[in-house]
């Protein structure tokens, strides 16, 4: 634990410079700025709009965008589709946002402990995290999603359980490296200066890789749970769900293809903006990436 | 690099427990239960089910039923389908075809795009071209697979009809143009996302080889540009993208999956969906163990490779 | 929009015979054994051509005899036959026997007890092998054979000492009298004994993956997860076959099932047909024939009336009369369905039309609750005595329809200080225990509770057949009414049409009154078809649309 402590206090050294990197990332900048643009339509839109989320109204099915005050069209029972967007919104995004919370913690912990420990208790965690890791993502996901009750409090669960191996991954190797510094010498053996280890390999600490994993599993989560949702085992209706509001949609592909396109956009742009922010953060804090 | 191999198959035998474990556990978790379509059937009645349950073994207890499960594995029996009682690895032959087809054609797709995009991203660095392919290759990281073949199915076939909309060929042609025909569209939608991934590693490789000493002399020695990129570059870089293939395979499993169900393509993802339907436990666990070992085999291959090519590594 | 002509109620004593002594002289009173139409052109003498059924799900189960699902029946009845079969009036006709047992003829015993049926004597199975009584004998023991994963083992159970008196006659005795007996055998396919009595495991044969069998069509290849492919059987008995290939393809998704009706790769769509959405859709297709077909499924609200909230019959007439059925019928649903009070299907000679008809008044609903003392508490929710009027409707996810009527309902519901949460299940979750121990509080559910054209419905409504009770049975309303069990043991046991025809109206009008379920409607399935398939007749005393295809041809 204290070797966490240390490398904490480290950050703040890089700090200036990485956000300098970053700032110069102007992807990373575009997905920031889209986020929070989105965030805030989300949070504000639904006051905004003249129609509630769940106000259905069977004289306005399928209402074509532009209609109607109906910005994006109605959905099949005459519920307006902007307001649903904005509010499915704020279930994906916390339902993504939390499940990184939640799976950086697991992967976390399972990383320090078996990066600390090491020994026989390391490797079984280890083992296990490559267990999970050879399983297709989406057979645990629908399997989980069939044996739990769907709320998007499971849902966010479910999700963490398929995302949180990569992080365990990385810390565990990353406490390794710092306690045995054998890693020096497996730098060595690959034929990396002295300095470059050094600097590049010993120095960084554990969260700056944390931090690009995190912001990648929240791309990663949203995109899991739309297709859980997608699927109907994931956020169950009223509730929307950029995902659950996609599941009718295929049906309605030929006649109302904009109650598949505008969902399926907004998760393009949410998802992108995430790694674009990803990619800006690992330039920005992941030292050992050699091509900038 | 015998004890290397040997270390590594013990530990990919290990993770196949664990895999099967999991696997069992989780379907085992599932209410419900493979008579469960039945449920509605008027004439079925309690007794039936009962009697069914006890039939197909199900009243034992689970680990029970794993450690019969498994031991039938290790003498290499996988199982009856619970559907049409035929030999799991039977159900699963017969639908392996058409995935692998998909997976490969979809990886020919991803290599060549994704390395003619990489090179020339490298080579033109900081054109527009190769902003272009950066910012393409996150968005199409982004963008979700199902949605991306939905979205592909009404552009491209239900208002161009130019492709149609499923499955593998036309009943009474099937040829193979026909096939290549249905083919198009899911296989360019699952390579999306590794074009994205081959171009970003191909467009680093380039750019690592064109800074290596023997690239330089190379074109210091006056052969041609075009030349000494396909001769150096791409030889050098042939090894890792195996290795590099090796790893992508979870990920092109679980495309296929995805791009299966949306292109109702009569492969393994396909059968995977139903039998999870129908709660068919050994075909899944099949389907699940098949590709455990598959993805395993890719990581295997990947490190085998790597130890080839650079002696110096020796995973303990 | 199309109407559906019914027969609901116009049944006459004709009609009452005919279902009684069907098939006693088989040229006088079964004029169309496969329903063709009398103005039918004439079928080419050669078959010829292939018919693409499409089905949204993948028949698996060939072995006839084995658990299956609706799907598999298709091919079932198109590769076997069975000693009868059920006409789309509901007039059982003999298929490979030579009469339907009866009183009159003899067939039956007196006490219903003793059973004898004569078979064809030219009927050959698809391997040249004579098909005999012994056959008969050996499905029927199969069924029983405790090793062997059947299907529906109700009545069978019940036969004792199968003997085969010649090879074209086989009698037995039943442990009990069973009516619906009958019925269980027009969907009992005969089994060839000399391909399957020396396998060691019934479960496991070769044959399940090949079947042989004595029907119109023989097996041909199958490329799984797409599609199964059948040839004729020229030797066939009957009538038919007139195509050469009957093809039924495999596809799942409902957008890409149309598209391929569209442009003409499927000829005819069968299960899950056409959705109610494309109906108009469809009607505007050139060459193509679009069918309203009433289905013997209907749609209700259930109930788990082991929940306390719903065990108050004020609450149910409340839900009911809050529920804008037309709604959902016109709008949700594009006027396909039929509104029905019943569980029994309206072109049923049982069906009982005289039910009072429900009518949609909210106000109503909310008075009905005040009367009863369900009184709107701190937040706006409805309670009496402690019990919120709070449940969870559930329902197969997946289904957009459905769901969009759960949401529909929510709303309305919730306006009246109902408070329903929707939680839907996968379907191999959903009709699990969550449904047969009656773990649910309330579904949505679509389902079928009649066999064939028997009217019986034991199983569904008897308070014997609740298993959270300890019955056995999918009384999974675990509804209880003694003069409804009294009536149905008496139904089962009576073989007189007119006297069960009483009975069932009688129950009907009891579960109309107890509302343990709130009926929505009758399913209607939307066949569309290319104009040039001839013979196609549907049948909702089976489950497929494929019954007859034997009887299918491409007109000139």
């Amino acid at each position: 634990m204290t070797a966490i402590a240390q490398y904490q206090g480290s950050t703040r050294w890089w700090h200036s410079r990485a956000a300098r990197k970053f700032m110069r990332h102007n992807l990373a900048l575009l997905g920031v700025a889209m986020i929070v643009a989105l965030t805030l339509a989300c949070i504000v839109a639904p006051y905004l709009l003249p129609y509630d989320s769940l106000y259905i109204d069977l004289r306005a099915r399928f209402a074509p965008p532009m209609t109607g005050g109906h910005i994006l069209g109605a959905d099949p029972l005459g519920r307006d589709v902007a307001a649903r967007l904005f509010e499915a919104g704020r279930i994906s995004l916390l339902v993504g946002f939390s499940a990184m919370l939640l799976s950086t913690f697991v992967g976390t912990i399972v990383g320090v402990i078996s990066g600390y420990r090491g020994g026989w208790l390391g490797a079984a965690l280890m083992r296990l995290v490559d267990g999970f890791l050879a399983f297709p993502s989406i057979f645990l996901l629908l399997a989980l999603a069939a044996a739990l009750k769907p709320s998007p409090i499971m849902v966010t669960v479910i999700i963490a359980i398929t995302s949180w191996m990569e992080v365990a991954r990385i810390v565990d190797a990353e406490v390794r490296s710092l306690r045995e510094r054998e890693f020096v010498q497996a730098g060595r053996m690959l034929g990396l200066s002295g300095a470059h280890i050094m600097f590049r390999e010993i120095l960084p600490n554990a969260m700056g890789p944390i931090i690009v994993a995190a912001t990648l599993t929240v791309a990663r989560a949203i995109l899991l749970e739309a297709y859980i949702s997608f699927l109907g085992y994931g956020i169950q209706p009223p509730l929307p769900s950029w995902g659950n509001m996609l599941h009718g949609a295929q049906q309605y592909l030929g006649s109302a293809p904009w109650l598949a396109i505008v969902p399926g956009v907004a998760i393009t742009i949410a998802v992108t903006s995430f790694n674009f922010i990803g990619d800006g953060l690992r330039d920005a804090l992941d030292v050992r990436d050699g091509h900038s | 690099m015998r004890s290397f191999l040997i270390n590594r198959l013990s530990q990919s035998l290990v993770l196949l427990v664990i895999v099967s474990i999991i696997g069992f556990g989780v379907l085992n978790l599932i209410p419900g239960g493979p008579l469960a379509q039945y449920g509605l059937d008027p004439g079925m009645t309690q007794d039936d089910m009962a009697r069914l349950t006890e039939q197909l073994g199900l009243n034992r207890p689970i680990w029970v039923q794993y450690f019969e499960w498994a031991g039938g594995l290790l003498q290499g029996d996988w199982g009856h389908s619970f559907r049409d009682g035929a030999p799991v690895l039977n159900v699963i032959g017969r639908h392996i075809v058409a995935t692998l087809l998909l997976m490969g054609s979809s990886t020919a797709v991803a290599i060549a795009i994704g390395t003619w995009i990489g090179i020339r991203g490298a080579t033109h660095r900081y054109s527009v071209f190769d902003y272009t392919a950066t910012i393409g290759a996150m968005v199409a990281l982004s963008i979700p697979t199902f949605w991306f073949g939905l979205i592909g199915i009404y552009v491209f076939s239900l208002r161009l009809s130019w492709f149609p909309a499923g499955n593998m060929y036309t009943i009474g042609d099937g040829s193979v143009l026909d096939v290549l025909h249905h083919l198009v569209m899911p296989s360019i939608v699952l390579a999306l996302v590794h074009i994205a991934i081959w171009s970003r590693y191909m467009r680093s490789a380039t750019l690592e080889a064109i800074n290596q000493d023997f690239v330089k002399t190379a074109r210091a020695k006056g052969l041609s540009e075009r030349r000494v990129l396909i001769k150096h570059v791409v030889g050098n870089a042939l090894l890792p993208m195996i290795t590099l293939a090796g790893m992508q395979l979870p990920s092109v499993l679980t495309g296929a999956l995805v791009t299966e169900t949306v292109f109702t393509w009569p492969g393994m993802g396909r059968l995977f969906l139903d039998s999870l339907g129908y709660s068919d436990y050994p075909v899944v666990m099949g389907l699940l163990m098949f590709s455990a070992i598959l993805v395993i085999l890719g990581n295997l291959i990947a490190d085998f490779i790597i130890a080839i090519v650079d002696p110096r590594i020796r995973l303990a | 929009m199309t109407k559906i002509t019914t027969k609901a109620a116009s049944y006459s004593r004709r009609d009452a015979m005919r279902l009684l002594a069907a098939g006693g002289v088989l040229g006088l009173t079964a004029p169309h054994l496969l329903g063709k139409p009398a103005f039918a052109q004439t079928p080419p003498s050669a078959p010829t051509g292939r018919v693409i059924v499409g089905l949204s799900q993948e028949p698996t189960v060939f072995h006839p005899l084995m658990a299956k699902i609706e799907v598999d029946d298709g091919v079932h009845f198109s590769i076997f036959d069975a000693l009868f079969r059920i006409t789309p009036e509901g007039v059982i006709v003999p298929n490979l026997a030579t009469e339907v047992p009866s009183l009159e003829n003899g067939g039956i015993s007196e006490d219903g007890l003793n059973w004898r049926v004569r078979l064809r004597d030219d009927v050959k199975w698809h391997d040249g092998t004579p098909f005999t009584a012994e056959d008969v004998k050996f499905t029927l023991e199969l069924i029983v054979n405790p090793d062997f994963r059947a299907w529906r083992t109700t009545g069978h159970s019940q036969v004792r000492d199968l003997t085969v008196v010649s090879p074209t006659e086989i009698t037995w005795r039943m442990e009990e009298p069973f009516a619906p007996y009958m019925s269980f055998l027009t969907e009992t396919f005969i089994v060839p004994k000399h391909v399957l009595e020396g396998e060691a495991d019934p479960n496991a044969t070769a044959f399940a993956q090949a079947p042989i069998g004595t029907g119109a069509f023989k097996w041909g290849q199958r490329v799984p997860g797409d599609h199964l492919e059948l040839v004729a059987n020229p030797d066939y008995f009957g009538e038919g076959p007139y195509i050469e290939q009957l093809v039924f393809k495999y596809i799942p998704d409902l957008t890409v099932f149309y598209s391929q009706f569209e442009s003409g790769d499927v000829d005819l769509t069968g299960q899950v047909y056409i959705t109610p959405d494309r109906y108009q859709d469809a009607l505007k297709l050139p060459d193509r024939t679009i069918t309203m077909v009433p289905k013997s499924s209907f749609e209700s609200f259930y109930l788990n009336l082991g929940r306390p909230q719903f065990q108050d019959l004020a609450v149910r007439q409340a839900l009911f009369a809050a529920i804008d059925r037309k709604a959902i019928i016109e709008s949700l649903y594009y006027n396909v369905p039929t509104p029905t009070e019943t569980f029994m299907p309206r072109q049923s000679y049982y069906y009982n039309p005289n039910l009072p008809v429900q009518e949609y008044n909210l106000e109503r609903a909310a008075q009905i609750l005040d009367e009863a003392g369900w009184l709107p508490g701190a937040d706006g929710v409805r309670a009496k005595d402690g019990v919120r009027l709070a449940f969870t409707n559930s329902t197969t996810s997946g289904d957009p329809l459905r769901e969009q009527v759960q949401q529909f309902l929510q709303q309305t519901f919730g306006s009246i200080g109902i408070e329903m949460a929707i939680e839907n299940l996968p379907s191999a979750v959903m009709w699990g225990d969550f449904w047969q121990q009656s773990q649910f509080d309330s579904v949505i559910v679509g389902s079928t509770w009649v066999i064939g054209a028997d009217p019986d419905v034991t199983n569904r409504l008897h308070s014997g057949s609740s298993n959270a009770k300890g019955g056995r049975g999918s009384n999974n309303a675990q509804y209880a009414n003694a003069e409804v069990d009294a009536l149905l043991e008496e139904g089962a046991r009576t073989y007189d049409p007119e006297a069960r025809r009483e009975i069932y109206f009688r129950v009907q009008e009891l579960v109309r009154n107890d509302l343990p379920y709130l009926p929505l409607f009758q399913n209607v399935s939307i066949v569309g078809q290319k104009s040039g398939i001839a013979g196609f007749v549907s049948n909702a005393n089976t489950r497929t649309e494929s019954w007859n295809a034997a009887a299918w041809y491409w007109q000139a």
